[in-house]
């Protein structure tokens, strides 16, 4: 189908000068006072892609898999019973159709609590590129309904509020972090040798009924990276690609209670530019922080694993004993996009690789906090475009999501064989 | 479904007849573009519009190219072919739309880039400085104005 698309939009682009001519000769040609609006329609339409390929999983205490997607501008929140082979009819989140990014660094994300509640957080976006808010919606009667959906940024301007994570304790504790561009107004940024964008967060102690005022985590984050979000022992924990000095752009990790930022990379990627490929963290129940993430730097290429030993993120002078970069995939096929999920003891490690034809999914497991791990499994090739792999893992199951175009949505067993 | 790509063309038609072409990149376009520059230096750029530098990259290239009309120049935009209206706004926004401008036209971006260059992570902007032999320079990140001109200054030596 997106192949056949393409096929069309290419024959569109050939037939363009007739068009064009065709049009001018007929005399309809649209006046240019309508650039705008056309603008705006053109972006409306855009941002409507009927089924986004980037969607979001969970498991529940239960073990149940949950899974929120977009379609026609709506969030759909289903679950399955049977280990992803079959799902329930999906409920519709979100009750206006709304812009939900959901592409590559974007996705709709979803937590569910041991008291079945189902957290929601995505990002909206606005009538300008990169503009947009921070959304969250729950559900407290196992999924049939959704409250109606919140702003989180108490900032209002049409700037860029994106790229949301979202985590909860399980026990009424919930928080969202975004990267947060509302110093970009200030007169002082642009003389600033600092970016003008920083992390923020909303922190709820209510399971989601109500959120705390917005928190300035840190200024001087990168751009246009996934952040990552994570529940550990002290609370809650950002990771995220921030900027030290001028123009390094290296990993950041800071309690949201008001720690320090620690810088936990030390690749010395220098890029005055996008890498639009961020990171992400799992705590395991030590309180172990385990973090994957992709750099070009100097003394560092590729994507890599780290574990940071448990401490308080959120009290100063943490330095906490972190484990070497360990690398991950082949970096002749693009091994790229990594994530993390952590359960007790049990750590699961997935990424996608590319040889230029074709992605392939891929996912490596530890069964001792990340002290020993097996072997890397490929676990499927997609023919077409592909999501990032998701990783799901609790006690007995490890999973990996992974959407692809041709093959729709995959969910994908990781072989627990070795210790 | 139909409405959607039936706008798409529309879009280009409107804005088509207005600017510079905005041509679908494809698996040989770099080898096209090659070929209009033969035995020239040229500079190519990639950007996007969800890229936060990139603004800045084509602002620089505008100023630029005020005062070097003949700057040899190709841009590519990374987004799709969907988003040609606000591609073409924001060339024309920064007086780049006369120049040889491109959008990646392929269901799967990734074969583009991984056929220009394998090396490439998606980073952006991303720039080749193409010499007369067409021996590039990779570059990631905003290249800006000095650098460019240097690299002008150069190239016109060597010819």
């Amino acid at each position: 189908m997106r192949r056949g698309t393409g096929r069309l939009i290419l024959l569109a682009m050939a037939l363009l000068p007739q068009f064009a001519a065709a049009q001018q000769h007929a005399g309809h040609a649209a006046p240019a006072d309508d650039a705008q609006a056309r603008r705006q329609r053109a972006w409306d339409e855009r941002m409507a892609l009927a089924r986004p390929l980037s969607v979001g999983a969970a498991l529940d205490a239960e073990g149940r898999l949950w899974l929120v997607r977009v379609e026609n501008r709506r969030l759909l929140v289903s679950h399955s019973v049977d280990g992803g082979r079959s799902f329930s009819s999906p409920v519709m989140a979100s009750p206006q159709p709304e812009a939900v990014m959901a592409d590559a660094e974007n996705r709709p994300k979803i937590a569910v609590g041991a008291d079945g509640t189902v957290h929601l957080s995505w990002t909206q976006g606005l009538d300008k590129p990169m503009s947009a808010y921070i959304r969250y919606a729950r559900s407290t009667d196992g999924g049939r309904t959704f409250s109606p959906p919140v702003i989180l940024n108490d900032d209002r301007q049409m700037i860029s509020h994106r790229f949301d994570s979202l985590a909860i304790d399980g026990r009424g504790g919930v928080a969202v972090a975004w990267l947060d561009a509302r110093r970009r107004s200030a007169k002082t940024v642009g003389k600033s040798p600092q970016t003008d964008v920083g992390i923020y967060a909303a922190v709820s102690g209510d399971n989601g009924a109500t959120f705390g005022p917005n928190r300035k985590v840190a200024d001087h984050s990168c751009q246009c990276c996934r952040t990552g979000l994570t529940w550990a022992s002290a609370g809650p924990v950002a990771f995220w690609r921030h900027v030290f000095g001028r123009n390094i752009r290296d990993f950041a990790i800071a309690g949201l209670g008001g720690g320090p930022v620690l810088r936990v990379t030390d690749d010395d990627w220098e890029i005055d530019g996008c890498p639009h490929h961020g990171g992400g963290i799992a705590a395991d129940g030590s309180g172990h922080a385990h973090i994957v993430w992709f750099t070009n730097g100097a003394r560092r290429k590729g994507i890599f694993y780290r574990r940071v030993a448990q401490t308080d993120f959120s009290r100063g002078g943490a330095s906490p004993a972190m484990s070497e970069p360990m690398p991950l995939g082949d970096p002749a096929r693009q091994a790229g996009h990594p994530a993390v999920a952590a359960a007790g003891s049990r750590v699961l490690l997935t990424w996608r690789e590319f040889d230029g034809q074709r992605f392939s999914a891929w996912a490596m497991l530890s069964q001792d906090a990340g002290a020993s791990w097996g072997s890397p499994q490929k676990l499927a090739e997609a023919a077409q475009q592909a999501d990032y792999t998701l990783p799901l893992l609790d006690a007995r199951q490890a999973l990996v999501v992974w959407s692809t175009a041709a093959e729709g949505l995959r969910v994908l067993p990781v072989a627990e064989g070795q210790p | 479904m139909i409405r959607t790509w039936l706008f798409v063309l529309l879009a280009f038609a409107a804005t088509g007849a207005a600017a510079g072409e905005l041509r679908p990149f494809t698996g040989d376009s770099l080898t096209q573009i090659q070929r209009q520059f033969a035995g020239r230096p040229f500079i190519l750029t990639f950007w996007s519009l969800t890229c936060h530098h990139c603004a800045k990259e084509l602002q620089a290239l505008g100023r630029l190219s005020r005062n070097e009309r003949k700057l040899p120049l190709a841009v590519v935009s990374t987004d799709t072919p969907e988003a040609a209206a606000d591609i073409q706004a924001a060339l024309q926004r920064f007086g780049l739309d006369k120049f040889d401008t491109w959008v990646f036209a392929d269901a799967v971006p990734e074969r583009l880039r991984y056929a220009i260059d394998p090396a490439w992570r998606g980073e952006l902007p991303r720039s080749y400085l193409f010499d007369a032999a067409h021996r590039r320079e990779a570059h990631s990140g905003m290249l800006g104005e000095a650098q460019i001109k240097a690299w002008l200054k150069r190239q016109r030596a060597g010819e």
